[in-house]
């Protein structure tokens, strides 16, 4: 209890005593939460997208015979092997002649002399809707191909592919301001750390004469790498708030409402990113007492 | 050295030396044992060696040769962890008083309670009592760095036996007081040691050790020379 008071009120008076020079540190730490956390917003957002769109993901697999029970359940098994799937339908000649014929409205007449069994049976695979899923389309389609009795597989390539990459691009970005973050965060604490035991030199070695023990040297600086995290990410994740306020009152007219609505992180995905700021300040400050004050 | 001596003995050297470069003797194959509860004056001339055998004693500097065993520890062994905890046992003035000058008074002398985990009353209480007993109570919010030397020497010595250590270590603790303020100190001593405090006190100021019965020890050029009384300071063979 006493070890606790000692050592927050000794963090307490490090902090009232080199608060300015740690304004720099929480101003970077906060720019790198704010830059990582847009880009990891515009890509949450992203992927929201990608699981609202609808038929244009499911794959269409055109058979050479129409299959049997056995055989369905046997493709069915099959197609379960490499990925789990939302749905599977089996498309029977009839049906894809009643669909077409449904399509076709009026000119319906021009199917007349036309056998009804001239589609090709078909199976309709509608893939999980996230990214796992969606960036494995491809090889899925490759698989599908690879059964026997298959004529062709179909999806909306283009699109997906499109969307695809541009998810990959975002996913890079994501990661590099990840980096950023952890690489400035860290430095600015081990600057900042520096600063502090620079300015409490002779505080710091009269402890070490009265015999201060090493938590109680060290705990300050933990605490106070961690208030840093703790402040830094709160008040970056504030002003992403405050640009997404911004850009939804001045650009919601102009989005396609149904696809983009764009929205913010939840509350937890919210703690999560100031534990994460957190721990991840407080290890810096760790590693760099550790290294600076070899204590 | 018996158990029971050895529970007895406060400072126990053997043979201590240590050479400056390029080839100062500051201590030469001294040898010695305090026991607990006395109150030893440790004199002679300026750079005779006090302060250097002082300093070893807290473990600021270590002998080149010999032996010293502080409390039951030996220092040259000690772990760093006994070590810190060894020094929150021990009270030391400092001839340069190593003060914080950009700290209060209070503040200064809290440091050496705040690192055992005193309770908040504790120091405000500790911290008032040493004030009012070295008339220094309405510095107390005062800059230690505006204070004058003597003000400062004085809270120093207060830091030192604030936390109420088993061993004071006090160098030229009445250097820049007068003759009556250096009596308050020498009260505030006397009064730890009838509480069974173990103190040795560095000093060139006769009159603080001027009294019967009082124990010193001189040491010249880094050896020991006279004492008082005689039975204080090893034979020359050192261990037993
Ligand atoms: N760090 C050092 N480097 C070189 N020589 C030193 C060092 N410290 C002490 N000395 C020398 O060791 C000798 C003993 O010094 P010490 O400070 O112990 O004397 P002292 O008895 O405390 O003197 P005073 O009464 O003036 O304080 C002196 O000759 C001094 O110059
Ligand atoms: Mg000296």
């Amino acid at each position: 209890m006493n070890f606790l008071l000692a050592v927050f009120s000794q963090t307490w008076r490090s902090i009232a005593e080199t608060w300015r020079t740690q304004l720099l540190s929480l101003i970077t730490i906060t720019l790198s939460v704010l830059i990582f956390t847009f880009f990891y917003l515009v890509y949450s957002n992203a992927l929201q997208v990608g699981s609202r769109l609808d038929n244009d993901l499911r794959l269409i697999v055109y058979l050479d015979e129409q299959p049997d029970a056995n055989l369905q359940q046997e493709y069915q098994h099959k197609i379960e092997k490499f990925d789990q799937v939302e749905r599977i339908e089996f498309v029977g000649k009839l049906e894809a002649y009643d669909r077409f014929k449904g399509q076709l409205d009026d000119s319906q007449d021009v199917l007349k002399d036309i056998p009804k069994d001239f589609l090709p049976p078909s199976i309709e695979i509608y893939p999980r809707r996230n990214l796992e899923s969606l960036s494995r389309i491809k090889g899925f389609s490759e698989y599908l191909e690879t059964m026997p009795g298959v004529l062709k597989v179909q999806y909306g390539r283009e699109w997906v592919e499109r969307f695809y990459s541009f998810i990959q691009l975002l996913r890079v970005v994501v990661f590099l301001s990840g980096s950023l973050l952890i690489l400035t965060t860290t430095f600015m604490i081990g600057h900042s750390i520096r600063l502090t035991v620079f300015s409490r030199k002779k505080e710091l070695e009269l402890l070490r004469l009265v015999g201060a023990s090493n938590s109680y040297i060290r705990v300050p600086f933990f605490l106070e790498g961690a208030l840093l995290g703790a402040l830094g990410s709160t008040a970056g994740i504030a002003a992403l708030y405050l640009l997404f306020r911004w850009i939804k009152t001045n650009f919601a007219g102009q989005a396609a409402q149904g696809m983009f609505s764009f929205s913010f992180f939840s509350t937890s995905s919210v703690c999560m990113i100031i534990v994460l700021s957190i721990l991840l300040c407080a290890g810096g400050s760790f590693v760099s007492i550790r290294k600076i004050l070899s204590v | 050295m018996s158990g029971e001596e050895k529970k007895l003995t406060m400072i126990d050297l053997a043979r201590v030396s240590k050479t400056f470069p390029p080839d100062v003797h500051a201590l030469a194959d001294v040898s010695l044992r305090i026991r607990r509860g006395e109150m030893i004056f440790l004199t002679g001339q300026s750079g005779a060696g006090k302060t250097t055998l002082l300093r070893m004693l807290c473990g600021i500097d270590c002998p080149d040769k010999g032996y010293i065993e502080i409390a039951g520890y030996d220092l040259s062994r000690i772990s760093g962890g006994e070590m810190q905890k060894l020094r929150r046992r021990i009270g030391v003035a400092y001839q340069d008083f190593k003060l914080l000058p950009d700290k209060t008074v209070a503040q200064n002398i809290a440091y050496s309670m705040e690192v055992s985990y005193r309770s908040r009353p504790f120091i405000r209480s500790q911290t008032e009592k040493l004030l009012t007993e070295l008339h220094l109570l309405d510095k107390q919010d005062a800059l230690a760095g505006k204070l004058s030397r003597g003000e400062q020497q004085r809270v120093s010595i207060a830091r030192a036996v604030a936390n109420e250590p088993e061993l004071i270590l006090a160098d030229e603790p009445t250097g820049n007081l007068d003759a009556e303020t250096a009596l308050l100190v020498t009260q505030l001593f006397r009064s730890y040691n009838e509480q069974g405090t173990t103190l040795l006190i560095a000093t060139h100021d006769q009159a603080i050790y001027d009294f019967p019965g009082s124990k010193v020890i001189k040491i010249e050029n880094g050896r020991l020379a006279i004492q008082k009384p005689p039975t204080l300071v090893k034979k020359a063979e050192g261990k037993e």
